[in-house]
């Protein structure tokens, strides 16, 4: 102890030598081999960027972690973390020579760096499992002469194992078998305390040298398992930056152990292809001036019998360039309404004005009023109402963007007007596609396989669609073995489904939306609704376009399916309703949450709470949790249900049109509580993309 | 049949297949898309599209033959070098467009909006050319983008104009005599320079600052 708080002053006393006073710099904050930014094992007092989304892996000897972090707003950051110990029986020979364990992490900046003042950070390692992990700790952070920066800190939990100073908040009590998965809170910040240390030195742009002093004994893995042995509380090493998203470190850890850790960092923020890549859009048709050629206003050509099948099909040449579908148009002398299907665009803003674009060219000069309706799904989302003039003087104008949108309006998009033509031959009403799928059940286990879609439009809004599902590689959990859940396994007989389903119907479903009323949707699907339920699942959703709030609720009658990816119900006589109320909010700034309250899949009855940070360019990441009236027994070794989600646009890396995204849920642990039905096509995720709240933040891609 | 067995080919080639065309194929376009989006920022081979390997070597009868105006275009960010053509007049803007639909807009010369190079200019509010002229005239400029999130983006410079002088220039192996006029712009955190080379009414030649993350671009006027 003695030693330890020498060298945490020897290590302070070294920094401040190269203390120039203006500490301003930016030096990476980079990561440590725990996917957390700071040291190399340990943490530090810097946070990422906002909106940070990293993916680390590391191995050290026979451990090895994968981590996802999230920065969530500038000061508080999270981590979801996949960690394996090999030759875990080592000491105590059995069948399984690995260990799994799940975490979550938080950690919050209370000060950022200022000239004087470190960055300082209070985080949770490993909060909320089984307490492998577990630890607590407080950094600080000073950066000195754009090259040096010097951290201190004091842990507990895993943190505090080695060079303990004491118990300043008492004994830390051990964690109580039903209070695994839930937070550890009478853990936190008890037990001894012990600093930590450590400095990173920028030799150059790319290369880092780092040198830490670690309170972290390796009890679990040296003294309970003897897989690593620890020598040594100083580590060392030096990593290298390849470009902005590429982090590689190695280092010397314990004494004893080779650290190798790959860090990939994404900003969410900024497209990988410096901005919104594809062609240009086609110029605006002017009309001409109205004193230079009257008869061009005249609207008489709304009674040519074949006026509208060939405005019809002029538009829908025009618009399939950028993927989009006329699914209506109704049109007088001085107003037009199209209702489009947009596959491809992905901003909302863009496929509007592409529309307007096209509009210019095919409609006579007498149409005044442009009305666009986004159509999902069969339904309107909106309506962009847009004054022909308006566009035509603002095309070349400065801030075009914020001129439009004072001049147009977002409305409910209303009802089909009874005059329209509908598009019957004019999209395909059967579509089909096989494509790559990935199964991912947590950082670095996953199965690729082949999905086939079909679906066939009886008419917009009448869906009739299936996917089946071949698994060709991977290593998701396979083994088949009967759930031992306490409650109906409605989630936990999941590697039976894995295992005999193969190639399995994922889904069979009719699928019928409306909008029974102004600000109100509504879907029913009836059929396989997912690979381990089939029924009837009803939905209502009230969302006027300019609300923040949306309010919805959902009933659902449901049995379980075979495990064999078929049609049967023999395996399991399991039937159950649920049923939810739901309030959506936007908070703003791309924070969209969830609260759900009802009965789940196991007949359990509680709330699911969700936070979700959407992105404009379809970058999403969130959490969610789920506490029911099913006790932490019955839901098995996660205490209850919670995870991360987050899914990343392919557009966003790749520059091309498309709306295609590639992301998953991930889960500590599954349990059977807290499950709801996996129906396709929610209502409130299909509609937000056209409403204010969506369009507005992006809304500069109207020009684009 | 055949059919359907190509299509399981592909798929194996980690594309995909299917009649349902809004969705690009999905790995194969990361491969691909990767590649691209590199090389139109490395090489400029997006903006070069059709044209040979050296625009500057072209032999101008080669390019008057067509009897239409014709821009060069250089952007030395990404060393891309094309020459463009007209595809929409309105009033005092003109809209030169590449091959593969990237578009250049320039009112009477000054450069107001780009589409499809990415870090677009997406609207500007920028001098005339009667205001360029001017011996050390100021003026606002105001430049448009999509930044982050593909949020709009706005920046405002103040701009000072300074009659450089006559210099003869060479464009496309033909001189053409020209006053060079320079326009410095500031704002807190930097400054932009943008260069003209006006002869009589028309800008012959000009370096004008465009977006973050392109930079500067060169247009040469080579066929009026």
């Amino acid at each position: 102890m003695d030693f330890s708080l020498r060298l945490l002053i020897a290590t302070l006393a070294f920094g401040l030598a190269f203390a120039t006073g203006t500490a301003q710099a930016e030096m990476t904050k980079s990561l440590n081999i725990n996917g957390a930014t700071g040291l190399i094992d340990m943490p530090s007092g810097d946070a990422q960027e906002d909106a940070t989304f990293s993916f680390s892996t590391s191995v050290i000897g026979p451990v090895t972690r994968a981590t996802i972090s999230f920065q969530i707003t500038p000061r508080l950051s999270g981590a979801f973390r996949f960690q394996t110990w090999r030759d875990w029986n080592t000491l105590f020979p059995a069948d399984n020579t690995k260990n799994d364990d799940r975490s979550f992490d938080l950690r919050y900046q209370v000060l950022s760096e200022g000239r004087y003042a470190p960055s300082l950070t209070i985080g949770l390692q490993d909060f909320t499992g089984k307490g492998l992990f577990s630890s607590e700790y407080i950094a600080a952070t000073k950066t000195f002469s754009d090259r040096l920066k010097v951290t201190a800190g004091l842990g507990w939990g895993r943190l505090g194992s080695y060079g303990g100073l004491g118990q300043p908040f008492g004994e830390r009590p051990p964690l109580a078998s039903d209070d695994r998965g839930k937070p550890n809170v009478d853990q936190w910040f008890r037990g001894d305390a012990a600093p930590f240390g450590g400095i990173e030195y920028k030799i150059n742009d790319r290369w880092t040298f780092k040198a830490e002093y670690s309170s972290d004994a390796y009890t679990l893995e040296d003294d309970t398992r003897g897989i690593i042995d620890r020598d040594s509380p100083f580590n060392f090493g030096i990593e290298y930056q390849k470009g902005p998203n590429v982090r590689y470190g190695a280092y010397s850890l314990y004494g004893t152990e080779i650290g190798l850790v790959f860090h990939l960092v994404l900003d969410p923020k900024s497209r990988a292809t410096g901005g919104v890549m594809g062609a240009a859009p086609v110029p605006l048709n002017l009309r001409p001036a109205r004193s230079a050629d009257p008869d061009a206003y005249d609207g008489g050509w709304v009674t040519q019998a074949d006026a509208g099948p060939i405005l019809r099909e002029n538009l829908a040449k025009r618009l399939a360039v950028d993927g989009i579908i006329i699914e209506d148009i109704a049109y007088n002398a001085n107003t037009v309404q199209i209702r489009i299907r947009n596959n491809r665009v992905d901003a909302g803003s863009q496929a509007i004005g592409r529309t307007a674009r096209a509009l210019t060219y095919v409609m006579p000069a007498s149409v005044e009023v442009f009305e666009i309706v986004p159509v999902v799904n069969g339904i309107g989302a909106s309506k962009i109402t847009i004054r022909r003039r308006d566009l035509e003087e603002l095309e070349y104008a400065a801030d075009n963007a914020s001129l439009l949108r004072d001049k147009i309006a977002i409305s409910d998009a209303g009802p089909v007007p009874a005059y329209a033509i509908g598009g019957e031959d004019l999209y395909p009403k059967f579509r089909w596609s096989l494509k790559p799928a990935f199964r991912i059940s947590e950082p670095l286990k996953g199965d690729v396989g082949l999905r086939l879609n079909a679906a066939y439009d009886i008419r917009p809004g009448l869906v009739f669609s299936g996917t089946i599902y071949k698994r060709l590689a991977g290593n998701i959990d396979r083994s088949g073995n009967p759930s031992t859940s306490l409650l109906q396994p409605v989630r936990t007989d999941g590697s039976r489904y894995s295992k005999f389903g193969d190639p399995a119907l994922e889904r069979l479903t009719l699928a019928w939306f409306a909008r029974p009323a102004k600000d109100f949707y509504s879907r029913v699907t009836f059929g396989y609704l997912e690979r381990m339920h089939a029924g009837v699942s009803g939905e209502l959703l009230w969302k006027p376009v300019d609300s923040r709030l949306a309010l919805g609720v959902e009933v659902n009658y449901t049995k379980q399916r075979d495990t064999d990816g078929g049609l049967g119900f023999g395996e399991y006589d399991y039937d159950v309703v649920t049923g939810h109320v739901a309030a959506y909010y936007d908070f703003g700034n791309g924070f969209v949450g969830e609260l759900d309250v009802g009965k789940y899949l196991a007949g359990d009855v509680g709330a699911t709470v969700s936070l979700d940070r959407v992105f404009v360019n379809g970058w999403r990441v969130g959490a969610f949790a789920t506490v029911t009236d099913a006790t932490s027994t019955e839901f098995g070794s996660g205490g209850f249900d919670k995870g991360v989600r987050f899914s990343i646009p392919l557009n966003w890396a790749l520059g091309e049109q498309g709306k295609r995204a590639f992301g998953t849920t991930l889960r500590p642990s599954t349990g059977d509580g807290g499950a709801r039905v996996d129906v396709d096509d929610r209502l409130y995720d299909s509609i937000r993309d056209y409403h204010t709240d969506a369009l507005d933040p992006e809304w500069g891609r109207v020009w684009r | 049949m055949t059919r359907l067995l190509a299509c399981i080919a592909a798929v194996a080639l980690m594309s995909a297949c299917g009649n349902d065309r809004g969705e690009p194929s999905p790995l194969a376009k990361a491969v691909g898309g990767f590649a691209k989006a590199t090389l139109s920022r490395v090489s400029g081979k997006r903006a070069v599209a059709a044209q040979p390997a050296s625009t500057g070597q072209i032999p101008r009868a080669e390019i008057e033959k067509y009897g239409i105006p014709i821009l060069r275009v250089i952007i030395p960010a990404r060393a891309a070098d094309a020459l463009v053509t007209i595809t929409d007049t309105k009033g005092d803007v003109v809209t030169w467009s590449t091959t593969d639909g990237t578009t250049f807009s320039l009112r009477n010369g000054v450069l107001i909006q780009t589409r499809g190079l990415g870090p677009d200019l997406m609207s500007a509010s920028a001098p005339t050319l009667a205001q360029l002229s001017q011996n050390g005239a100021t003026n606002q400029r105001a430049y448009f983008f999509l930044g982050a999130e593909d949020k709009s983006e706005r920046r405002d410079y103040d701009c000072t104009l300074t009659v450089v002088g006559t210099e003869t220039i060479e464009v496309f192996s033909r001189s053409h005599k020209t006053t060079h006029v320079k326009e410095e712009c500031v704002r807190a955190q930097g400054k932009i320079t943008n260069d003209f080379w006006l002869e009589g009414a028309l800008v012959r030649k000009s370096r004008q600052w465009t977006s973050p993350g392109t930079g500067y671009i060169d247009f040469e006027k080579v066929v009026d």
